[in-house]
């Protein structure tokens, strides 16, 4: 799970281009949207395409959305347990 | 009103309801959507989302569809009109992209192929029907873009030196229009339902319709323009303020430039896009200015959202609407949402309507509003309003020379400056959160409208932008598309959509500055700058107001070589532009700017016009630009321009200098108005010694090519 956040943090870092930060100061737990790293609902369709691209995982729905992507640990365990292959 | 009555002479309409105002107007009283699915290009997997597709059309091998759709809808428009139009704006917002995309994906480098691509490519297809020799304008803020070009018509027929202008919008399904919105979430998959509880998103549609407005009455008007509103939201690329701050002001400064009162209106044709927050934002706004509103709706249920078409077929709407007493239903809905607070008009009602207020808005926050009347309500049409010149308070340029101060130094050296800023450079002064997903373009248009703002000593808020540009966003359009074909049509990127629009650069800017009044991107080709100064000298109010006035594009590789005839393939790229804060007051100011000329060329008689305008003892130097694919032509018109003015003028060929792009006559501005700042030309610019600028000293910026345009830079 810690790997999975790690590559997280890396790839959305790079994916909004947040050069401002890095993945030490990245806290998984602090609001992902709206919060202090300026993401916004552009930014979660962005995220939404790449964890769909990447893991496999669709969010099309804004309910779902809203929680996935609460925080980056919110959204780690949203793939975590959507994966394909993943252990039931 | 505050100027001359501009009647609607004539209307023409193409759109997924039918062609013609008749066909127009049979749909809307037989309240059907013509929301089917996506028919017209395939699709390489999943199910066709539903769309406003046009039937019918005669497609042809060497135009685009957009192309197509204009065609019909001017020659409707001029069936029974004798005399061309002096001018024609129209709004569109991705030209020729569904002939682009293919040649794109056939890997086809040639760049005759893509001749049709660019915004200007449309409405110079509809000058040369119509016989227009003026200015052929292109206005492009998304969704909003034609009821932009109807307030910037109506604002330069108001000046009184124009009686007749061709006015609308176009736009035609594209790749990257309909994954764009797709990917975005803002699609509805039942089809598009306007206020509906249940709404879901808009349908991607097309279409296109023209108006032909004069202020000269006609016998039989269709109905009179009598006022129009724009305003930018300063909020956020694509959502609306929640609130619908901006849609509140545009209809307040329509109804005011009308000089009616909100309890005039009879019928409110709404944006009504069907996204959950416009039709939310755009009711609170509707509330807020009208605690009774009057009967309202959205067409968007039938016609689907055409994008840059959706103002101008609204405003046809709004034409049928005032002559039959028809009020249009609100195709989709089949149960309004109680959250909005609005009782929209469900099926079509007859009822005499003597005043229509249509409402567009886009992404940038771009708003434009309308009223139309059924007759002139005679509030004192006090004749042409006069204005005092645009002043230049605060300047900036960037070339592959570097900033203004850099790029002018190494010009007075006598070297060029012609190649593309270093992306650090062009970031070095902006914060990283600002320009963290903009590209090319949009970081140079921020960097520029920094640069200026900071130029003009910064008292000043700026609460306007004018920005043009000949090829947009070029980065983004490219990788949007790339990826979008890479992917096999899965995973388009929604930001490289938002930051496609020609307007992102200049709805950046305004929520950087909190800029709220008008927001107005031109596209024009060689001649962006100009078009977007003819914009800003129409549109900026003569009370206090400033703007940030922008020329700006971006080389790109491989898109520059085949878009822009001037780019020669394998040769270094060159960009950059220039950006103006100006106002009406000319205490302090660098330099006086406006736009002198701007005529298709037409042989020796333009160029004698052209002497006419800016030819006199006091023009101290001309600074030409020759795009490099009108090499030959430029040569000859700017010879017999300088044989015209009689006396021998200094005269800079810039463009080697600065490079080819399109908007190299903005930095040629931008150095004009410094050197008039200053006091004095350097003479490497003109093979010759330092030239004296004096009070009253002109310096002339002259376009040539297939148009010619000159700028004047005048020392106060």
């Amino acid at each position: 799970m810690q790997q999975l956040i790690d590559e997280l943090k890396e790839k959305i870092i790079s994916l909004l281009n947040l050069t401002d930060i890095t993945p030490a100061d990245f806290d998984e737990h602090a609001r992902l949207v709206g919060g202090d790293l300026g993401i916004d609902s552009i930014d979660v369709l962005e995220m939404v395409v790449m964890v769909e691209k990447d893991y496999g995982v669709v969010i099309n729905n804004q309910e779902v959305g809203e929680k996935v992507f609460a925080s980056l640990a919110s959204l780690a365990e949203y793939i975590r347990t959507h994966r394909s292959g993943a252990a039931a | 009103m505050t100027g001359l009555p501009v009647y609607i002479a004539a209307a023409g309409i193409i759109s997924p309801l039918g062609r013609g105002l008749a066909a127009t107007a049979q749909a809307l009283r037989a309240n059907v959507t013509a929301i089917a699915p996506l028919e017209i290009f395939p699709l390489l997997q999943g199910e066709p989302l539903p769309v406003g597709q046009v039937r019918d059309l005669d497609l042809d091998p060497a135009l685009p569809r957009t192309h197509l759709l204009a065609r019909e809808a001017a020659r409707m428009t001029m069936r029974d009109v004798i005399e061309p139009p002096e001018a024609i704006i129209l709004g569109c917002t991705t030209g020729g992209i569904l002939t682009t995309e293919q040649l794109l994906r056939d890997k086809v480098g040639d760049c005759r192929a893509y001749r049709y691509h660019g915004l200007a490519s449309v409405v110079e297809d509809v000058a040369a029907l119509t016989g227009c020799r003026g200015p052929a304008l292109t206005v492009s803020t998304a969704c909003s873009s034609s009821a932009a070009a109807i307030a910037l018509a109506v604002a330069m027929l108001r000046r009184g030196r124009l009686q007749r202008i061709l006015v609308g919008g176009v736009d035609s399904l594209s790749h990257l229009t309909y994954f764009g919105f797709h990917s975005l979430q803002l699609v509805d998959r039942q089809g598009c339902r306007p206020l509906d509880v249940t709404r879901q998103g808009m349908s991607v549609a097309e279409g296109a319709a023209m108006l032909l407005l004069t202020t000269r009455r006609p016998d039989r008007p269709l109905a009179v323009m009598l006022g129009a509103g724009l305003s930018c939201d300063a909020y956020h690329p694509t959502a609306p303020h929640p609130e619908g701050r901006g849609a509140v002001q545009a209809m307040q400064a329509a109804l005011a430039d009308a000089g009616l009162a909100a309890a005039a209106i009879d019928y409110i044709n709404l944006h009504g896009t069907g996204t959950p927050d416009n039709d939310l934002a755009e009711a609170r706004a509707v509330t807020a200015l009208f605690p009774l509103p009057p009967p309202l709706s959205s067409i968007k249920g039938a016609t689907g959202h055409s994008l840059a078409a959706a103002g101008a077929i609204e405003a046809v709407a709004a034409i049928l609407t005032l002559r039959h007493g028809l009020v249009p239903g609100t195709v989709g809905c089949r149960q309004s949402d109680p959250a909005l607070g609005l009782t929209p008009q469900l099926t079509p009602t007859d009822h005499p309507v003597r005043t229509v207020l249509s409402n567009s808005f886009g992404f940038g926050g771009n708003n434009g509003c309308l009223v139309i009347g059924r007759e002139d309500t005679g509030g004192g049409a006090s004749g042409p309003t006069v204005r005092a010149p645009l002043a230049v308070h605060g300047c900036a340029c960037l070339t592959g020379g570097g900033a203004a101060r850099e790029t002018l130094a190494r010009l007075a050296a006598g070297r060029a400056v012609a190649g593309m800023p270093a992306a650090e450079a062009i970031a070095a002064h902006l914060p990283p959160r600002l320009v963290r997903r903009a590209k090319r373009l949009n970081r140079l248009a921020l960097a520029l409208a920094v640069a200026s703002h900071a130029d003009s000593g910064g008292r000043d808020t700026p609460a306007a932008v004018f920005l043009g540009t000949g090829w947009g966003a070029l980065t983004e359009t490219y990788d949007f598309l790339d990826r979008l074909e890479t992917s096999g049509e899965q995973f388009p990127s929604p930001t490289d959509f938002v930051g496609s629009v020609h307007n992102a650069a200049a709805g950046q800017v305004a929520i950087h500055f909190g800029a709220t009044a008008a927001n107005v991107t031109t596209s024009g080709g060689d001649y962006s700058f100009e078009q977007a100064l003819l914009a800003a000298d129409s549109l900026l109010e003569a009370s206090g107001q400033s703007a940030l006035l922008l020329g700006v594009d971006e080389g790109h590789e491989p898109l520059s070589s085949r878009l822009d005839p001037s780019v020669a393939a394998g040769r270094p790229l060159a960009d950059g532009g220039g950006a103006f804060v100006v106002n009406r007051d000319p205490v302090n100011a660098r330099c006086l700017i406006r736009l002198a000329f701007y005529e298709q060329d037409e042989g020796d008689a333009t160029v004698n016009r052209l002497v006419q305008a800016v030819a006199g003892p006091d023009c101290a130097a001309v600074l030409a630009g020759i795009p490099a694919a009108e090499a030959e032509r430029g040569r000859r018109q700017l010879a017999s321009f300088l044989k015209g003015c009689n006396r021998q003028v200094p005269v800079c060929d810039y463009r080697p200098l600065l490079g080819q792009f399109a908007s190299a006559s903005a930095v040629a501005a931008a150095l004009a108005a410094i050197c008039l700042g200053r006091g004095m030309l350097p003479g490497a610019l003109v093979g010759g010694s330092d030239i004296p600028l004096e009070a009253g000293s002109r310096i002339v910026v002259v376009g040539t090519g297939r148009c010619l345009t000159a700028i004047e830079c005048r020392r106060p």
